[in-house]
């Protein structure tokens, strides 16, 4: 399993890629995409939606099963992956590239510091 | 997002265990035993399509495997097992039920007539120990019915190239659809049947436990021969987990027992008449079931297909277009061949084919259209 070194990541299996002007990126890690299978739909939140961090604000469904995304972080969502709803799959063949889900502009950077690093993710997913 | 799949502790394990984890197998509970759901570079939808367009791979050891002989044993099969075996010869195989006297269903299976003295039955993984203790009650003296559950493999080679690949290893391949042949591979015996869960034309494969491994490695090396050959696609003979079984069969309409087919859903309600010897004088269930069928089931099973972007899963609700509750999804899924979400559903008597239903899809309404069982066409005796 691949985890960049420059991403923040949350518990539920979310990244977050710090962006310019207080906006982030949002995906899910290579441990979501392996464990859910085939994707085959994802719903994302759409553009000037407000988030609420640690709330649920979309879904990836495989094959198999369905799995809620939660907001890692507070803010108005300022785009979305459109490339997503005709091609779901980019979320197994590249997570952290062409599969991204939405970008949010921040309500508070601070909430990038509650988010976990690197380390701290590998561990938890490591430890099952 | 939130993700799980925690495979339990004690569960009995396939002859092919290590190939499996040789190959990055997602491997989790199946009626007991621990199987693998899809391999690692595959996916459900990449081997559900292997199966569709070419030729797959399953293991599907963990299937039960029981032998009834003596003097009379098919006899005494056909007065207690639902289908009429009187209807097939010895070499054919045929589907049925186990039914319990209410009419419900203790299993479905496979029986195959070797001759009036012997017959071979495959039920489902996690049914087999029941199946055979009531076998076993109600045998009479000189018919012996034995729990075979770890004598024999089963590989399943599925999909429009299968033939080719059986004739590579010299095993027979041009018997018809729901019939076997007592062959042996290797000096080693195996039986052949032109069976199978998916649709398509294919195999299931019975070589001894031991050998399983063996004529799984053997299938393997021909699909790495034929790969790209023009024979076979570059992908070969494909490692196919129960997660394509399953897109593929409910594309079928065959109904899984424990969520189509159960104690508390009966043949009638399922649409098995046709898997049951109306015309017999005796069989498990047989004055519940000709009272339901003659009163008419209160619901039937109906395939889902899907209007909207939504997946029906077992256990949510179907709603009619006001609003009312109409019945229950006993299986969904997204079927890889039609892009969509399809499902089977229960429904009551009120709803009928081609009628929109609403299912509730997590406190979101769906739309499906009614449809009769299978989704997408068969291919099972083509060639």
């Amino acid at each position: 399993m691949e985890y960049p070194e420059d991403l923040k990541y949350t518990s539920e299996h979310e990244w977050v890629r710090a962006g310019e002007g207080g906006t982030v990126r949002v995906g899910i890690t290579d441990y979501a995409q392996d464990a859910l299978g085939d994707i085959v739909f994802a719903t994302l939140p759409e553009v000037g939606a407000v988030l609420t961090a640690g709330e649920a604000c979309g879904e990836v469904e495989s094959t198999k099963s369905v799995s809620d995304v939660f907001a890692p972080v507070s803010g108005t969502v300022t785009a979305r992956n459109d490339a997503l709803d005709a091609s779901p799959e980019l979320l197994n063949s590249d997570p952290y590239g062409e599969g991204w889900m939405f970008e949010v502009a921040l309500k508070d950077p601070a909430d990038l510091d509650g988010l976990l690093g690197v380390a701290d993710y590998r561990s938890q997913v490591e430890a099952g | 997002m939130t993700a799980d799949g925690t495979p339990g502790a004690q569960l009995r394990r396939s002859p092919l265990d290590t190939r499996h984890r040789a190959l990055g197998a997602k491997m989790s509970d199946f009626g007991g035993w621990e199987m693998p759901i899809e391999y690692a570079g595959g996916g459900v939808v990449r081997e559900h399509t292997a199966v569709r367009t070419s030729v797959g791979l399953f293991d599907v050891s963990h299937l039960g495997k029981a032998v009834v002989r003596g003097p009379g044993a098919a006899a005494f099969l056909n007065s207690t097992l639902a289908n009429d075996l009187e209807r097939i010869g010895p070499g054919q195989a045929q589907y049925t039920l186990c039914c319990d006297p209410g009419g419900g269903v203790v299993d479905d299976l496979i029986a195959y007539l070797r001759s009036p003295a012997e017959v071979f039955l495959v039920p489902n993984a996690a049914n087999t120990a029941e199946v055979v203790r009531r076998l076993a009650a109600a045998a009479p003296a000189g018919v012996e019915v034995r729990d075979q559950h770890e004598e024999y493999g089963v590989l399943a080679v599925q999909g429009p190239r299968s033939g080719l690949v059986l004739a590579r290893l010299g095993l027979p391949h041009e018997h018809d659809y729901m019939s076997f042949v007592e062959s042996d591979w290797q000096g080693q015996p195996l039986i052949v049947c032109r069976t199978g869960y998916t649709g398509e034309h294919g195999y299931e494969l019975l070589p001894r436990w031991d050998a399983t491994g063996a004529l799984w490695d053997a299938l393997r090396r021909v699909g790495e021969e034929l790969a790209g050959t023009g024979e076979l696609d570059a992908a070969g003979v494909v490692p196919c987990g129960l997660g394509a079984r399953d897109t593929l069969r409910t594309e079928m309409g065959y109904p899984l027992h424990g969520q189509d087919l159960s104690l508390q859903i009966s043949p009638v309600q399922a649409r098995l008449g046709w898997a049951v010897g109306w015309g017999k004088p005796q069989f498990w269930g047989r004055q519940a079931l000709i009272a339901e069928r003659e009163l008419g089931a209160t619901r039937l099973l109906w395939a889902l297909d899907a209007v909207d972007r939504a997946i029906p899963r077992a256990h949510m609700d179907v709603l009619d277009t006001s609003g009312r509750t109409v019945g229950v999804v006993t299986s969904g899924t997204f079927s890889p061949t039609l892009r969509r979400g399809i499902g089977l559903a229960l429904l009551d008597r009120s709803v009928g084919e081609g009628d929109e239903v609403a299912v509730d899809v997590r406190g979101r309404p769906g739309r499906f259209r009614v449809v009769k069982p299978p989704l997408v066409r068969p291919s099972t005796r083509v060639g």
